[in-house]
């Protein structure tokens, strides 16, 4: 039994050192499109309270909602990347990023998909979408376990930073 | 998110205390520095002030050596030197001497900024301070500091010499004499003949300063006499020169003089009690005499001094605020509870359980506001606070640029949210140094004005309402609306055509413009033309607004009108299309049924009369673009006052008023103007506040251009 669990661990161990540096990344649904980014920068998942909407603010902010005592502005990336914007649904939830102490954003996603976790093989440069891209596009994930799926990776506070 | 100071070190907390510690002498040592000017001025002094200050020092020399502070405690030991030669009476009260003190203080704040870990390096006016500190204590000079201080002399004989005496005395001293104290029994039927006997026994050795009773003595009747005399003998050459039977020769010792290392803890008790002696210079060495008592009192209560005597705590704002946000968690866990309350009242059968439930939601909501109330008074502290900073600033300023100029403080009792009183030190020194440097003129011009060659800088506080108001004035030249409006033109701020017609109001509003300066030189004080528009921007974000108004030859006045604390206020909540906001209570006069028969719209703007007045009207639903399928048959208008500006702002409804804790938005909403920042409702709903300042801005800048429209031809 022994020998068993040794031959187990070595096995494990071997896994990790071979495999090469890994970055979790959340994917999330845009008016029908994949977008991932790094799970690092995500806060908290919420379902949307009621969002209080802030007459003349830049286009992007939609309004601001309470997260437990904390004011939050809440934007809609659909605005940033001027996509199709659909009304909220049960599916429909507000990534938390914090840009600084006390100061928090939440982005609005049509839905939460799962989190992969993308070795650098994994990660295509941006410009493989052609042309020059925007700061925030920092590149294309195409996990291996899902061949098919395409993740357009996201810099969330460069996102939020140029709107 | 991690706790806020959760993950510092036991030595970052100490170094915190450390500072705020020292901030807190550093304020005191302020007062009472500027307490010693006005005395000092008034040609008198206070031994006791004096001590306050030698402590605080001391204190500061102490703990800034603690924590490595080496730049504050080398300036600390320094100043404590002089404060020494000072309170034993080694130098005197100049204003050398206090212009010295006063450049300490100010360095000390700079350095406490350094020790923050922001500011310049001061290091040079350090140094530059510490010869100025060298130059004015006893080391650095030769003569100038009272002889008598050397001698322990016995107080209550010093308070009762004459002013002969005294300068007797001061000269024995400076002539080399030793001092003795005799007593003397004389019969009281020879007395006269007695004294003059032995006073001219004493002539060959000396001089006899004076003689008291001292009302001992064993006989019924004899006088037994203290004499002070003044001699170059020694005691034995003295007593066989006098030869006096009943006579007790004592020489009065000299005062060792590096008895400074204690610091003298005195009770009032133990403070001599002496008459004063009249101001004249002559006399202002022995003026200072009183001061020795005091430190011939051992150190007894040392370490008692040492023991914190008040029974104060010092808490970090941000401590209340976090307090203050449960306090409104808690207010609306009350509204649920009502909601609760309230379901139950349908039901015959919960009709008891609802009656207790309501009895406890009305205790609930007493003591919540009675918790709420403290909080706010712990927040609140006196706008003394910073106007002491402010006094030394004038003080020094007015010496600087030779302008004579009395500050004239009033409701310094005026008591304003901790917070806002620390964001007032600027922007009201901006406005004192306008005031100085554009308002006060010279002193020729003034006296050419037939004005009293001294000007007066007048700051008044006074609560008004739910606002606190601040007035700075002075009786300068003033300003004229016509040249500032020329002056707008050439910096191009303004085009001719607005210049021409701007309204004397407007013009003197330009003073808060980005850019305006009526100086073509920058000086030291100020004219770089930064300073007004800053200042207004700061008490904006202040929740507050500063307006101006002016006289030509008379003198300006700018009043800040703030609100009294920036964690809860009262509001109105209104609803406009479906949407609630919140105004701030302070700003609302009144709310009025709109009534269509007495609106106009004129010249594109919107008025509507009330008893009489023509009010601006501002529809809150077309501002922010909400539409509206129906219109309410009632709609209100809810009257604001800024300063002296009215608007009405209309709404569809008034919903109720409510003690809010307010909460600012985020930077990404920094640029959308018209909000004070957002609260919570019961219901996991979020309510915008106005900025009901922005607003009447906007609404009064959008009926000028209106106006403007109107009378450009079609």
């Amino acid at each position: 039994m022994n020998a068993l669990v040794k031959k187990k661990s070595t096995a494990l161990a071997k896994r990790t050192t071979n495999d090469e540096k890994r970055t979790e990344y959340l994917a999330f649904v845009l008016a029908g499109d994949t977008y991932a980014v790094r799970i690092a920068v995500v806060g908290e998942i919420l379902r949307p309270p009621p969002i209080t909407e802030v007459p003349r603010a830049p286009s992007p902010i939609i309004g601001v909602v309470s997260v437990r005592g904390r004011l939050v502005t809440v934007m809609d990336l659909r605005r940033r990347f001027s996509l199709v914007e659909s009304p909220l649904d049960s599916k429909s939830r507000i990534l938390l990023v914090e840009l600084a102490p006390d100061e928090h954003v939440g982005l609005i996603v049509d839905e939460v998909l799962s989190v992969y976790r993308l070795a650098e093989s994994e990660i295509e440069a941006a410009s493989v979408l052609g042309g020059e891209q925007p700061p925030y596009l920092v590149g294309v994930g195409r996990p291996r376990e899902r061949k098919e799926l395409v993740l357009v990776l996201l810099d969330l506070r460069a996102a939020i930073a140029s709107s | 998110m991690a706790e806020q100071g959760g993950g510092k070190g036991e030595g970052d907390r100490a170094r915190e205390e450390f500072l705020s510690e020292a901030q807190e002498l550093v304020d005191g040592l302020g007062r009472d520095v500027l307490a010693l000017d006005e005395l000092s001025k008034a040609g008198r002094s206070d031994p006791e002030l004096i001590n306050d200050v030698f402590r605080a020092v001391h204190t500061l020399k102490g703990l800034s050596g603690l924590f490595g502070a080496s730049m504050m405690s080398g300036l600390s030991h320094e100043l404590e030197e002089v404060l020494d030669d000072l309170r034993l009476g080694r130098i005197e009260l100049s204003q050398r001497v206090l212009d010295v003190v006063f450049r300490a203080v100010e360095l000390y704040g700079l350095l406490l900024t350094v020790e923050r870990g922001s500011g310049t390096d001061p290091s040079v006016d350090v140094e530059a301070l510490l010869v100025a500190l060298g130059d004015v204590s006893h080391r650095g000079r030769t003569g100038g500091a009272s002889p008598v201080a050397q001698y322990e002399l016995d107080p209550g004989l010093l308070g009762v010499l004459t002013e002969y005496e005294e300068h007797r005395l001061r000269t024995n001293i400076q002539n080399g004499m030793s001092l003795y104290k005799l007593r003397v029994q004389f019969p009281l039927a020879t007395i006269d003949s007695a004294l003059d006997e032995l006073k001219a026994k004493a002539r060959p050795f000396g001089e006899i300063i004076t003689y008291l009773p001292t009302g001992g003595g064993s006989d019924a009747d004899a006088i037994e006499l203290e004499i002070l005399i003044a001699s170059k003998e020694d005691v034995e050459r003295l007593r066989q020169g006098l030869g006096h039977a009943q006579l007790t020769i004592d020489e009065v010792p000299r005062r060792p003089m590096q008895a400074r290392t204690s610091i003298p803890a005195l009770a009032p008790s133990q403070r001599p009690s002496v008459p004063a002696f009249s101001p004249e210079p002559r006399t202002q060495a022995l003026g200072e005499l009183p001061r020795l008592a005091q430190s011939i009192a051992p150190p007894a209560d040392r370490e008692l001094s040492l023991r914190s005597v008040s029974q104060t705590v010092r808490v970090d704002i941000r401590k209340l605020d976090h307090l203050m946000n449960v306090v409104g968690e808690l207010a609306i866990v009350r509204t649920e509870l009502m909601a609760v309350a309230d379901r139950l009242r349908g039901r015959a059968e919960m009709r008891p359980l609802m009656q207790e439930l309501l009895r406890l939601h009305r205790s609930f909501e007493r003591h919540l506001s009675q918790m709420q109330g403290g909080i706010l008074e712990v927040r609140m502290v006196p706008l003394g606070q910073a106007f002491e900073k402010l006094a030394r600033v004038v003080r020094q300023l007015s010496r600087e640029h030779d302008k004579q100029v009395n500050l004239v403080i009033t409701g310094a009792e005026t008591e304003l949210d901790k917070l806002i009183v620390e964001e007032l030190s600027d922007p009201l020194m901006h406005m004192i140094r306008n005031a100085l440097d554009h308002g006060i003129e010279s002193q020729p011009d003034r006296i050419r004005a037939g004005k009293p060659p001294i000007g007066t800088i007048a700051l008044n506080a006074f609560q008004k309402g739910n606002q606190v108001l601040l007035e700075v004035e002075d009786d300068g030249r003033g300003m004229d609306p016509k040249e500032l409006a020329q002056v707008a033109l050439r910096s191009g701020v303004l085009t001719a055509d607005e210049a021409r017609d701007i309204s004397p109001r407007d013009a003197l509003m330009l003073i808060f413009r980005p850019g305006f300066t009526t100086r073509t030189e920058a000086t030291d004080l100020s004219g770089r033309g930064v300073g007004m528009d800053v200042v207004k921007t700061n008490i904006g974000k202040l929740g507050g607004v500063v307006e101006v108004s002016s006289e030509i030859g008379i003198g300006t006045k700018v009043t800040i009108t703030l609100p009294i604390t920036l964690a809860i206020i009262s509001v109105l909540f209104v609803e406009v299309a479906g949407r609630t906001y919140a105004v701030p209570l302070s700003s609302v006069e009144e709310a009025i049924v709109y009534d269509a028969r007495l609106t106009r719209a004129f010249e594109g703007r919107e008025v509507m009369t009330v008893r009489g007045v023509t009010l601006p009207l501002c529809n809150l639903a077309r501002l922010f673009g909400h539409t509206t399928s129906s219109p309410p048959p009632h709609r209100f208008v809810v009257v604001t006052s800024v300063g002296n500006r009215r608007v009405g702002f209309v709404v569809d409804g008034l919903i109720g008023q409510q003690d809010i804790v307010i909460k600012a938005l985020g930077k990404t909403l920094r640029t959308t103007k018209g909000f004070a920042g957002a609260t919570e409702l019961g219901d996991q709903r979020v309510a915008l506040v106005l900025d009901v300042g922005a607003l009447v801005d906007e609404a009064f800048a959008a009926h000028d251009k209106a106006a403007e429209l109107g009378r450009l031809p079609a």
